[in-house]
């Protein structure tokens, strides 16, 4: 079965990357837990897990029902890098739960910040589909487990950030060409200010490798889910249309620029001995861009951004055979992409 | 601009300082912001949380002076005092949103632009605490001898919105907000007063919502 971000297709106009729900409840029977010893903690996992361990036949899927602890360091950080969980459950040492779908598009894990949370993902603009997937799923679990609710706070969580909804939707854009601006973090700041949050997906400080900007909601008490899912895909597609007017604009004017960049990251990608996350995020997004673009072609169509999570470190270091060497990520990287690269078309290479 | 203590990275952080009347502004990058001590502020720079601290950051900024009694609040249920709850930005069970409502109520408004849900509510299990906490609730207050606190908790829980519920709901909401003020201005008499319509606010709605489920009942009959 395809995982669900290997079907993230490249179409022109279409700079959406993935689409994400996350609801967080909480079990009224316990207390939160960072207020839960390892003992009740661990009762709290096993009665949850039992409790829906049906979840497959209505989801049908098979799924993967495991705990934290069992998963070795390196997997356990690369399902953090493919976005399964978050860092604080990543690096957490009491009994966490995880229920995972073949395809990683929806995972709960119990006993992380909140006795459970709930994640729904999909390629590229979805948010609309995956509402209805996500409230199917909660009522699936609530038939089962009553919430933690209050008629003012509505689903009570452990931190206050997450209070009311318990809802976070996130939209991945793609904006190679719109970020190139020198307006682009005005457009920004500006688009903060109706409640969303902007934010690089990869890099440090300022620079964001690849181009990737997620979009969420800030805010998630006194807004409905609907009015959140709204607002986050609102945001997102004006990105992506103002993102689709500097693509267009660059390639009526620049078009031989524009392919002769696209080819040049493939090249480079192709025969590299040595890359490093920087390189390779950049390189990938410039082919993304030109493949959506149609100035480029491949034999066959493919998802590219399969190989941006492929070539997190730690799911590098997954694929390797026998010792991890973490000295060695660049050299790993550009074997992995070597490899994975998807082939040009004949007249392409004419 | 530049930040004015490493002079390499971009400023991003402009910090007022008024001493005796005097105003001065300085201009740093993130991270030596952090290196440097803003007090409870300063929780605002942790790379690790930055967004749940914020709270941590509002009350300890607030609360300074209440802090001492505030401090001696404890959540019944699973011990969370109000400093830890400053400290970590945690709650520790759903009760803590009661025992805390008071003291944080506003913070939360200010973190999140409202205080009161909207959207979906769950749809099994509709009884916002279930008896069995509720239970528990009571034979704790019942060793521990706890005040009218846990008692009225009870009483606030068996209260079921209705049509006529909600405008009580908002009613008590106000009270609320009220003995919240009253209690920071130090206005203990007109908190006390708060206090006692809030009660006699909450009975009534009890007894109507016992009534209610009665006539209901009697009409299926």
């Amino acid at each position: 079965m395809l995982k669900w971000y290997e079907q993230v297709s490249m179409e022109p106009d279409n700079n959406y990357i993935s689409s994400r729900i996350r609801l967080v409840r909480n079990w009224n029977e316990y207390n939160f837990p960072n207020k839960l010893d390892v003992i009740t903690g661990g009762e709290l996992v096993e009665r949850l897990e039992f409790g829906l361990k049906d979840l497959g036949k209505m989801e049908k899927e098979e799924f993967l029902s495991t705990t934290t602890d069992k998963i070795p360091e390196t997997e356990r950080l690369a399902m953090k890098e493919r976005r399964i969980f978050n860092s604080a459950i990543a690096g957490k040492a009491s009994p966490t739960g995880l229920m995972l779908s073949e395809s990683e598009d929806i995972s709960i894990v119990f006993n992380g910040d909140d006795h459970i949370r709930m994640q729904l993902l999909a390629p590229n603009e979805e948010l609309n589909e995956l509402i209805k997937k996500a409230d199917k799923l909660d009522d699936y679990v609530n038939a089962r487990f009553s919430y933690a609710f209050d008629e003012k706070y509505g689903y009570l969580t452990s931190f206050p950030t997450n209070v009311g909804t318990g809802m976070r939707a996130n939209v991945v854009v793609h904006l190679p060409a719109l970020s190139e601006g020198k307006q682009f973090p005005n457009l920004i700041a500006g688009m903060t200010r109706f409640g969303v949050t902007i934010r690089g997906v990869y890099g440090e400080g300022r620079e964001n490798y690849g181009a990737f900007y997620d979009v969420s909601n800030s805010k998630t008490l006194g807004m409905s889910e609907r009015e959140i899912l709204d607002l986050v895909s609102k945001v997102a597609s004006q990105l992506n249309s103002q993102e689709n007017q500097v693509r267009e604009m660059s390639l009526k004017n620049h078009r031989t620029e524009r392919q002769d960049e696209a080819c040049k990251s493939y090249g480079l990608m192709k025969y590299a001995r040595k890359l490093s996350m920087r390189d390779a995020l950049t390189f990938l997004s410039q082919v993304m861009a030109g493949i959506s673009d149609g100035i480029i072609e491949t034999k066959m169509p493919c998802s590219l951004y399969k190989l941006v999570l492929g070539i997190q470190p730690n799911n590098l270091l997954m694929k390797q055979n026998g010792p991890q060497d973490k000295d060695n990520l660049d050299i790993l990287r550009a074997d992995y992409i070597r490899k994975e690269l998807p082939e040009l078309k004949e007249e392409m290479n004419g | 601009m530049l930040c004015e203590r490493c002079k390499i990275r971009e400023a991003t952080i402009q910090y007022t300082e008024v001493v005796n009347g005097i105003k001065k502004e300085h201009n740093f990058c993130t991270q030596c912001a952090k290196e440097m001590n803003f007090g409870e502020v300063s929780a605002i720079f942790d790379s690790e949380f930055p967004f749940a601290k914020i709270l941590s950051a509002l009350l300890g900024e607030e609360g300074k002076e209440e802090n001492a009694d505030f401090s001696q609040i404890v959540c019944p249920n699973c011990h969370t005092t109000y400093q830890e709850f400053v400290n970590n930005s945690m709650f520790g069970c759903p009760d803590c949103y009661e025992v805390f409502d008071l003291l944080i109520g506003d913070s939360i408004k200010q973190l999140q632009g409202s205080d009161q849900h909207k959207g979906k509510h769950p749809k099994y299990g509709v009884k916002i605490v279930p008896q069995s906490a509720a239970d528990k609730m009571s034979t704790e207050a019942d060793q521990k001898k706890e005040t009218d606190q846990t008692q009225e908790k009870g009483k606030a829980v068996s209260g079921k919105p209705d049509a006529e519920g909600a405008e009580k709901a908002q009613e008590l909401r106000l009270l609320r907000k009220k003995l919240n003020q009253a209690v920071k201005d130090e206005q203990y008499e007109i908190a006390a007063a708060c206090r006692d319509s809030i009660r006699a606010l909450e009975k009534k709605t009890d007894k109507k919502s016992a009534e209610n489920s009665g006539k209901g009942g009697g009409k299926n009959a």
